[in-house]
Order: structure tokens, then sequence, then C-alpha cells
């Protein structure tokens, strides 16, 4: 009854806008393909609104697995609840692998939280597609010129700097609490509410330094405004080959948000296969390899099972992390 | 100079003149239809753009952008029935003044004042991008805050009769904007536990409910009555030479605030239509109209939400970085494209720039031509009975909040606060404020606390902030000048019965 509502209000909405709603998400006639999945149009249901990094990648995986594989597949912005509302839907619709989760790293913070309802169990993690690090960034014009510095200064003076970036007990806070286990400081965490923002209170002097993903403030780290005193790469990034690692610099740390997609627990091992021969097309995809290269982002291409690992041991750590900060129980 | 001639070029070529028109046109309905806005607009857009190359896809995002902050404003003034956030405050005095009978006045004030607006934000983007960007530089947690707070001085104006009634709109509003996840402990709040709530309680549903159902329940409810009369005839576009008198300096100064608004992250039309609003209604010789279809009460907040487009596009074109969720959009057009946005663009691609530039004036000169096409069927609508009227707005209503993000939570929150704003206007208080306040409470809550964050607690912050110290004075000034007037008016009139009794002739 309700996905009849639901279809119902879409078709209202398609007609309503008359055209660009109904070309993106309807679907086109599928070419002449082998027996198997998928016999319909697939749903990738993208746990953002339109128009943010995730739905860029979720819209080109769409594209390149019409093109590449011969999938008809419409694209669903289920936005909301910190990811809930995109997991929920594909929880209530059947285990068959006509709707795939596109999502993003937060998942295993939201789970930790409390805010997403599920456990990693109730996933199948199929690819993880992009990832991009958490970098330490501060004016060109500040002293410090190494994370050595950095930590030093922290040390002498604890809470001495205005340290922010996007979201309270998120990803790039996570990567601070890193720091300050691994190099032995203490340090507030000032919160935003957009990456973006924290650009622009960087720029303003608004705080002195920023834990944020390197492309966030790309045009001032190109022109020297900003200089990254170290990225959370296990290697040096082919996107900035003079900013060193964390790694390199003596702290052990190396994490990133990565984007992939994930079906309900319980989806047949065929369907599986064939959901992974299809982003395997994409992913060797000259197309593919050109937006990862535009987007600044890594490929990191884990498949499922070591996918599954990476997400199980990032659960238990931020797990640690979020009870040390007061943000879970 | 190559790079300008280049643009032009494409701006007036026939496939750039076309991108324009059909961007304006989506842009419009889109605008028009509740819950669909500029950013969902573009997002639908995007697709459509990949093979028209960089220059002639901004155009187009600019000029759907551009005429979907007009759109809103239609729907606002014929259907009480605000299309975009940004023309909430269009709404009050529109639909005062279509229930007038000059609906078509109200929509055409509305669209010159939207063209006057954008092609002012477009000048300022234009000659003064480079300055105007360290300005969104100069606004930390504490500047924010003291923002928010004087935008909340404005409750007193929107609040009718009663200042009381107001005030207990506002704080319902400033309460219903800490429900969701803590913006600094990142805990949810008042969320009984349901995960729709999380981003807090959705906007546009409670914009939606509060304007548009309540308006429709009292039609149905009095529905006996007979159909309002035109007294205006229908059809014609231009404003009279005296309306222009009347509206100049409403445009003016809404055109200046929302450029100026736009520019600050986060902060957009939404928030620009009120300011705007507020600053005419303090100037205006004639406040008390305000509410019951003053023209400037349309003018000033419609001239303001255009005017944030071009203000919206400073830090993206001079920083690189997106101010708002509409432009964060046309950053990952750019990329599409294989361009990063920021002041390197002016040298790697300064035809786009200038495209860019060019096209946000051109695109509010478009937005004229092809608003002004559907202005005599717009007008129309108020011809229709209102038991038409009310179907149609229960129907756009249910749609529009479904599209916020496809979720039938959404309605029912929606029809829940058609039914209380049914019920406060029954009992004659404000909705204006509730939604004023809906805006403000999280823009002033959040950077309240990060300002007490970064300081470490020391509430100086806001003083020392020049930012924040100036807002505030500005706030003080707008709280104590009612009270000002109206100790003068009370002595004047003491002087006058003193004269009175003495006999004194003047």
């Amino acid at each position: 009854m309700t996905i009849n509502r639901r279809t119902f209000g879409t078709r209202m909405a398609g007609a309503a806008l008359g055209l660009a709603l109904a070309l993106s998400s309807v679907a086109l006639p599928a070419p002449a393909m082998a027996a198997g999945f998928p016999e319909k149009s697939v749903t990738l249901v993208v746990w953002a609104g339109a128009g943010g990094a995730l739905d860029t990648y979720g819209r080109k995986l769409a594209e390149l697995l019409e093109k590449e594989s011969g999938w008809s597949v419409k694209v669903d912005n289920r936005p909301g609840g910190s990811g809930a509302v995109g997991v929920s839907q594909i929880m209530t619709q059947p285990a068959d692998g006509y709707n795939i989760l596109v999502f993003t790293g937060t998942l295993t913070f939201g789970i930790a939280q409390g805010l997403i309802p599920f456990e990693l169990k109730d996933f199948r993690m199929l690819r993880a597609m992009q990832s991009e690090p958490s970098s330490l960034a501060v004016l060109s014009d500040s002293p410090f010129k190494s994370v050595d510095d950095f930590v030093k200064y922290m040390k002498e003076n604890p809470s001495g700097l205005k340290v922010g970036g996007h979201a309270p007990g998120g990803f790039h806070q996570y990567m601070l609490y890193q720091l300050m286990k691994s190099g032995g400081f203490e340090s507030g965490w000032i919160p935003h509410d957009a990456s973006g923002k924290v650009t622009l209170a960087l720029l303003g002097k608004h705080i002195d330094a920023a834990m944020m993903t390197p492309s966030t403030g790309l045009a001032q780290v190109k022109n020297g405004d900003i200089k990254l005193l170290g990225v959370s790469t296990d290697k040096r990034s082919e996107f900035l080959p003079d900013v060193p690692t964390f790694k390199e610099q003596g702290y052990d740390i190396e994490g990133a948000v990565w984007r992939g997609i994930a079906v309900k627990a319980g989806t047949p091992d065929d369907v599986v296969t064939s959901i992974q021969a299809a982003v395997d097309k994409v992913t060797a995809s000259a197309d593919w390899k050109k937006f990862q290269t535009e987007q600044f982002q890594d490929s990191p291409n884990w498949n499922e099972e070591e996918f599954t690992k990476r997400a199980e041991s990032d659960l238990s750590s931020q797990l640690e992390f979020l009870k040390a900060n007061g943000y879970a129980q | 100079m190559d790079g300008i001639l280049q643009s032009l070029g494409v701006i007036f070529s026939f496939s750039g003149l076309a991108v324009l028109i059909i961007g304006a046109l989506l842009g419009i309905v889109i605008g028009a239809l509740p819950g669909l806005g500029p950013s969902i607009g573009l997002s639908l857009l995007i697709p459509f753009t990949y093979n028209l190359g960089p220059e002639l896809s901004m155009l187009m995002m600019i000029s759907l952008y551009t005429s979907a902050e007009y759109g809103g404003s239609i729907s606002a003034i014929l259907l009480s029935t605000p299309g975009t956030a940004a023309a909430a405050a269009t709404a009050i005095d529109g639909y005062a003044m279509a229930r007038k009978g000059k609906a078509n006045e109200a929509i055409s004030i509305s669209l010159t004042a939207s063209t006057v607006g954008g092609v002012f934000g477009g000048l300022a983007l234009l000659l003064l991008a480079m300055p105007l960007a360290s300005l969104a530089l100069k606004f930390g947690p504490a500047g924010y805050f003291a923002v928010g707070v004087f935008g909340l001085t404005s409750v007193a104006a929107l609040s009718g009769g009663s200042l009381v009634k107001g005030l207990v709109c506002a704080a319902f509003g400033l309460a219903l904007a800490t429900i969701g996840i803590d913006p600094i402990a990142g805990t949810p709040r008042f969320t009984f536990g349901l995960f729709e709530l999380y981003e807090g309680v959705p906007f546009l549903a409670a914009l939606i409910g509060l304007f548009a159902v309540s308006e429709a329940l009292v039609m149905i409810e009095n529905r006996v009555a007979a159909a309002p009369v035109i007294k205006d005839k229908v059809g014609h576009v231009f404003m009279s030479g005296a309306l222009w008198k009347e509206t100049w300096r409403s445009m003016l100064s809404g055109s200046v605030i929302g450029t100026l608004l736009g520019i600050l992250p986060g902060v957009g039309g939404n928030i620009a239509c009120w300011v705007a609003r507020d600053y005419a209604r303090a100037r205006d010789p004639h406040p008390e109209e305000y509410g019951h279809g003053s023209a400037n009460g349309i003018a000033a907040p419609e001239a303001s939400n255009n005017a944030t487009v071009g203000g919206a596009l400073v830090p993206l074109l001079a920083l690189g970085v997106p101010g708002s969720p509409t432009t964060a959009i046309m950053v990952g057009a750019l990329i599409m494209h294989g361009l990063h946005p920021g002041p390197q663009l002016f040298t790697e691609a300064p035809s786009l720039v200038y495209a860019i530039l060019f096209g946000t004036i051109i695109a509010s000169l478009v937005q004229y031509a092809a608003g002004s096409l559907f202005l005599p069927l717009m007008a129309r609508v108020m011809r229709l009975p209102d038991a038409v009227i009310a179907v149609g707005i229960m129907a756009f209503a249910v749609l529009g909040a479904f599209a916020i993000r496809n979720l039938m939570f959404d309605v029912y929150l929606m029809l829940g606060f058609g039914v209380v704003g049914y019920l406060m206007k029954k009992l004659r208080f404000p909705v204006a404020p509730i939604v004023l306040a809906m805006v403000l409470g999280y823009l002033v809550e959040s950077n309240y606390r990060t300002a007490l964050v970064s300081s470490q607690g020391d509430y100086m912050i806001f003083i020392t902030d020049p930012v924040s110290l100036l807002f505030l004075v500005l706030s003080l000034v707008s709280l104590l000048t009612p009270l000002w007037r109206a100790l003068q008016a009370r002595r004047a009139r003491r002087i006058d019965v003193d004269e009175a009794a003495n006999g004194t002739v003047r």
C-alpha cells in the first residue's frame, strides 16, 4: 500500500514537472540481456539529497551501469535521518538486489551513535568505489611547517589553538582524535555544518587550524593560501604529491571517507555476483577513470570481504572515539 | 578582453539565448510549485547540461536559479502558498493585495522588483566580486549570531495587532527550531525517536502547512461567500509611474540587502526576504499598510531574494567556495566539465567567468520577458471560485510536501501544521513569526554555541567581534525605535491635549 502511494506520488511529481524528472528517473527500455539479473530496472537509493558529492557519484554510477553493463537504472534520492531514511528504504524492500544503497563511510558513525537503527550484519557491503582523506590545514602565514610543529605547540598550550572542521562527532573530528592520541595532546573541536564553511572560517581566521578534505579548499590549496601539513592517506596522494602523509611524519594515522554500494543482507550470491560483474565493467571504463580524476577521488575498489572488514574495524575504533568524547554511550 | 567578447558571443548566440529562455521558463514553473525550489530544479537540470559545454550549462543553470527565485512569488501571491522559502515574506502582502482584486498589480510588482534585484545583484557581482568576497570572511560565528538576532527583531513588525501574540508565535518557532540533531553535541534532541526529524522539522512542510493549507481551510469554511471581484484589468505587465515612484526605494534597499546577505554562506533568500521587508517597513511613512497589501511589502522581499543570486555567486567565483546549496550544485556541474571554481578560473577559463558574470544580469532580463508571458495567465487564477482554488492549494501542498524528501511523513507533518495554522488564524495569531523564528532559530543557536566553544566560554566575543557588535547595536536600535516613536506620539498627544485645554491656537 505504502509502495503504491509512493509510486503514485512520484508520478504526480513527474507529471507536474513535465520533463526533467520523467526523463531522468523513468526507465529507458532495457537492451536485450542474457537471462538472470537484472530482469527489470534497478534502483540506486542515494541517502543524500540531489546535487551533493554522494549524488554526483550515484548518478555517474547509474549512467555507467546503463552504458557499460546495459542495465536500466533509476536514482532515488532518500535524504534524511543521518542516512537512516535511505537505509530504511532498502531494508523494507525484498533482498533481491533491485534496491542498491549508495552511501558513505558515515554509516559506521551513524550505527555507533545509535542514529541508524541497524547493524553492519544487516548489509552486504559490495564495493567501496571512492574515498577522500582528511588533512590538517593551516593558513600559509601560520608559523607551523609540519605536523610536528603543530603537535609541539598543542602539547605546550593545551587547547591553545582553535581547531575545527565539518560536523560534530564525525570523520574529521575522529581523525583529529587519532592525532591527539598519537601525538599526546589535548584539543577542542569547533564543528561547522557545511564543509565549505570550514574553508571560509580558516581564511577569515575564525579558526587556526582545520581537519578537512583537501578538495574542500582546493582553490586555496593550489594558490598557496592554505597549507596542508599532513594528509591521512597511506601513501602520498596522486592529487597532492607535495603534501606529506601523517605516517611519513611519524604519526600512525590513516583513514578516509569512502563512498560505496551495499544491498540488504540475504541477497543471493548469484545476484551479488552479477552486480559485482557490472560494477567491474564500470570501474574498468575510461569514463569512470576520467570522472574519478576530475573529482579528486581515490579509487579504493575494495571488494565485499575487504570492505566489510574495513567497516567493522572502523566501527569499533569510532565507537571508542565517540564514547571518549561523549557522543555515544 | 578576449574573454569578454567570447562570452558575449556565447550569450547572444542562438543556443545561448535558447538555454537562457528555457532555463527561465523552467525556473518560473519550478519556483511556483511549492516544495520545488532552485536547488531541486538545478539538480534535475544537471543531467541535461552534460552535453552543452560549460558556458551554456552555466547560463542555463543561472537562468533557472534566478527565475525560480522569482517564480516562488507567483503562488505566494495567488494562493498564499510560497513556492520557495524565499517567497514567504511576499505571501503576506502579495496575497492580501490579490484578495483585494489586485492580483495583476501584485504580480507585476513582484516581477519588476525581482528583475531589479537580479540585475543589481548581477552588477555587484560583475563589478565588485573580489572586494565583496572579503565580506564573507569577516563573518565568524559571533557575527552570524548577531545577524540572526537582528532578523529576529522584526518579529514585532510581523505581529499584526498584538505584539504578545507575535512573541508567543516566535517562541513556538524557536522551540521548533531546537528539534533535530544538536549542532554542537551531535546527539538527537526532541525527535521522539523519529529519524525523520534528525535534520529538524522540515522547514518547507511547516511553511506550506501554516501558509497554504490553513488558508485553504479558511476558504472552504467560507465557501458560501461570493467569488472575489476582479477590479483590475488583467494583462498589463508594466508598472505604472506612480507605482515606480512608490516602490523604487524599497526595491533598491531590498537589492542591497539581498546582495550582501547572499554573499554570506548559509544565509540566502529565505532570510534576506524578511530582513528586506522589515527594513523597508521601518523606513516607510505608512508602516501600517504592511500586512494589508502594501506594494512595498512585495517589492522589498522580491528584490532581495533575486539579488541573493548575484551575491551567492561571489564566494563561488572569488573563493571557489559555494555559499548555498544551490551554488554547491553549480560547483558539481563545473567539476563535471573538468573545471574547479575559484580565482584561478579567471585565468584558466575567462570566457566562462564572464559568461557567468554577464549571464547573471541578462538572465534577469530574460526572466522579465518570460515572466510577462505568464502574467496574464496567472492573474486569471484569481477569477476561479474559492472552492476550486482551495482544492488546488491542497493538491499542490501535498505534492510539494512530498517532493521535499519523498517521505509521507513530511506530508502528514505539513497537514498537521495546516490545522495548527487554521486554528491560529481563527484565534488571530500571526503565522509569519513562526516561520521567521524557524529560519533564524538554527542560525542563532548554532552560531551562538559555536562562538562560545571557540572563545572557550567567554561572552566578550559578542562585543569584541566588530561584526557582532555592529549587528547587536542595530538590533537594539530596531527594538527601541518603535518604543521611542510611541513615547513621542504620546507626548505629542499630551501636548495637543494641553494646548486644547489651555485654549491656545497653533
